[in-house]
């Protein structure tokens, strides 16, 4: 592929020079922390909607769906389908308002004022950790592809990446986090479309895709497969999947959550939510219809040696020139609309649940603006420096997805009694955060499948959450306002109050 | 107990799929109204995310009952 046409060159230079000149333009916007973390809460819904999708879908989920696409078929798009939408009904509709009104910036200080400080201690520590860490696996994953499709050094690629992302995110913050997010999440669509539309063109439209795939791989168009399967099981699927891992990430997972809590008002943070289901519910033709034309087209060859070569195999092989710099560029545009929310993110959690909570706590706004500023600047740097570190210990991102895996079941459970049962206690909650843990912990070493580790963590959390709880005193009234829904929808003392709050009177 | 769960057959993921699918659409229609237009510009109806929630999982019910 490094023989880059050059009409592709110039898509590609075009495509990173304006969005570093369009992601800049947001920093006159930018005063108070408000403004950095939180976009200055000015968010309208569909600027939520296409920067959460452009949060979520990243390079890997290209690559790596459509080699699951081409292994196993359609029970990949249950990563999308009810492996997302479900839960991102339900974040809409019972987390995203009760974090918006809590008026918190990160998803770890609603569990500090819900819970206690070690709650959000834990959490914080956590989302802090694993942010960072993924920085160093994004910027790797950039230069990867650079060299792989342009030629360019791996550290040219590296470099490039931090500076265009890193520059508009340290001058604009969540502003042009969001914005830029935008127009890459519509450079993705333009080119998954292209390629969904060459593809069908090539294989003899649906009918003939079915056909063809069908004839060697009949289970290819089920959602669900047989629990023998060893990576999509459909209890799995649906007990793990649906039920655990998809509500904690949609629900719990700071880097989505952040730009509800910049909504204009709580409307907009529900229907930002909501409204991304739309997208992603169109997302498997992005992502798993690549891999469906290239087991069509080459399946019965041995030029597809490995499933993850589907999509580049794709991409040189049914593109034209031009288009082909054009999904590149939609490649460029995932992963830099992932890092650039992974950026933002991780200053956030570090500067308000880490630096201002524990390190320096009556400080100007002025003064965690310009630390927000420094430790974005500082976790670039630290991204290209840890970038090669990734490629030498190849097992750091499965360690890092086991590491979040642990803490997904427990986290929701803590999230969900905290939001829906007025009962459950700071050290209810503790106990349930650390005790699910340990559950994880043991099954793993028991190589349980993850998704059955998620399951059982987070009924054996809930169960522990509730009993310490049932033991332990109630928390007060007043620490509750705001934060429970029961206790919100029942008490209108309690609704007047947070309406004040919402409109600035208090 | 493998052998129990291997031998239910692949259908009863369909259905728990839309029953799944389908309770969800059932909570969001107990969520009261004042809270769904909490702090919404205005009440017209397209701003009910309960319709809007219900035609996305209308959608996965489709999908789930197709493939």
């Amino acid at each position: 592929m490094s023989g880059v046409h050059g009409i592709d060159l110039f898509i590609i230079i075009s495509y990173l020079l304006a969005i570093l000149f369009f992601g800049t333009i947001f920093r006159k916007y930018i005063r108070t922390t408000e403004d950095f973390f939180l976009a200055g809460k000015m968010l309208p819904w569909w600027v939520i909607s296409m920067s959460i999708i452009g949060t979520n879908i990243g390079a890997y989920d290209y690559i790596g769906a459509a080699g699951g696409a081409f292994r196993f078929g359609i029970a990949q798009a249950n990563y999308e389908w009810i492996g997302a939408i479900p839960a991102m009904v339900v974040s809409a509709f019972l987390f995203v308002p009760y974090y918006w009104r809590a008026g918190v910036y990160t998803v770890p200080e609603y569990l500090g004022k819900r819970y206690n400080i070690y709650v959000r201690l834990i959490e914080a520590i956590l989302w802090g950790i694993f942010l960072v860490c993924l920085l160093g696996i994004f910027f790797w994953a950039s230069g990867l592809m650079l060299n792989t499709y342009l030629g360019w050094p791996i550290n040219v690629g590296i470099l490039v990446t931090a500076v265009v992302v890193g520059i508009y995110t340290v001058t604009g913050g969540l502003t042009a986090v969001a914005l830029t997010d935008v127009v890459q999440l519509v450079v993705m669509f333009v080119g998954g479309i292209a390629v969904a539309i060459l593809g069908f063109w090539q294989v003899g439209g649906w009918s003939g895709l079915v056909s063809k795939i069908t004839a060697t791989h009949p289970d290819h168009f089920k959602l669900f497969l047989p629990l023998d399967n060893p990576v999509y099981p459909w209890l799995g699927m649906i007990f793990g999947l649906a039920f655990v891992l998809s509500p904690a990430w949609w629900c719990c997972n700071q880097s989505i959550i952040q730009r509800t809590l910049g909504a204009r008002s709580e409307w907009d943070a529900k229907a930002g939510m909501l409204f991304a289901a739309f997208p992603k519910t169109l997302i498997p033709l992005l992502v798993v219809l690549p891999g469906f034309f290239a087991l069509a087209l080459a399946g019965g060859s041995s030029q597809i040696q490995n499933p993850d070569q589907a999509l580049p195999w794709v991409i040189k092989n049914i593109l034209p020139p031009g288009l082909a710099g054009l999904v590149f560029v939609a490649f460029i545009a995932a992963l830099h609309s992932s890092v650039d929310s992974t950026l933002n993110s991780a200053a956030t959690v570090w500067t308000k649940d880490i630096y201002q909570k524990f390190i320096k706590k009556d400080a100007s706004d002025k003064h965690y603006l310009i630390v927000g500023r420094i430790l974005t600047i500082a976790f670039v740097i630290w991204g290209v420096i840890f970038a090669p570190i990734t490629n030498k210990f190849p097992g750091i991102y499965v360690a890092m997805q086991n590491l979040l895996s642990f803490f997904q079941g427990p986290t929701l459970a803590t999230v969900l009694l905290g939001v829906a049962w007025r009962r459950a206690t700071q050290w209810g909650g503790l106990a349930g955060l650390v005790g699910g843990v340990g559950i994880s912990a043991t099954l793993f070493a028991l190589k349980v499948n993850f998704l059955y580790v998620a399951w059982w963590s987070f009924v054996g959390s809930l169960l522990i959450n509730v009993i310490i709880s049932l033991f332990t005193k109630p928390e007060p009234l007043d620490k509750l306002e705001g934060l429970v829904y029961g206790l919100v929808m029942k008490d209108k003392k309690i609704q007047n109050i947070i309406a004040r709050r919402v409109n600035g009177d208090e | 107990m493998n052998n129990f769960w291997a031998s239910i057959p692949l259908f009863w993921g369909k259905v728990v799929a839309t029953l799944f699918f389908i309770g969800v659409i059932i909570w969001t229609w107990f969520r009261p109204k004042s809270y769904i237009f909490s702090d919404a510009p205005d009440k017209k109806i397209w701003r009910d995310l309960r319709i809007w929630a219900t035609f996305l999982l209308i959608i996965q019910i489709a999908l789930y009952l197709i493939f």
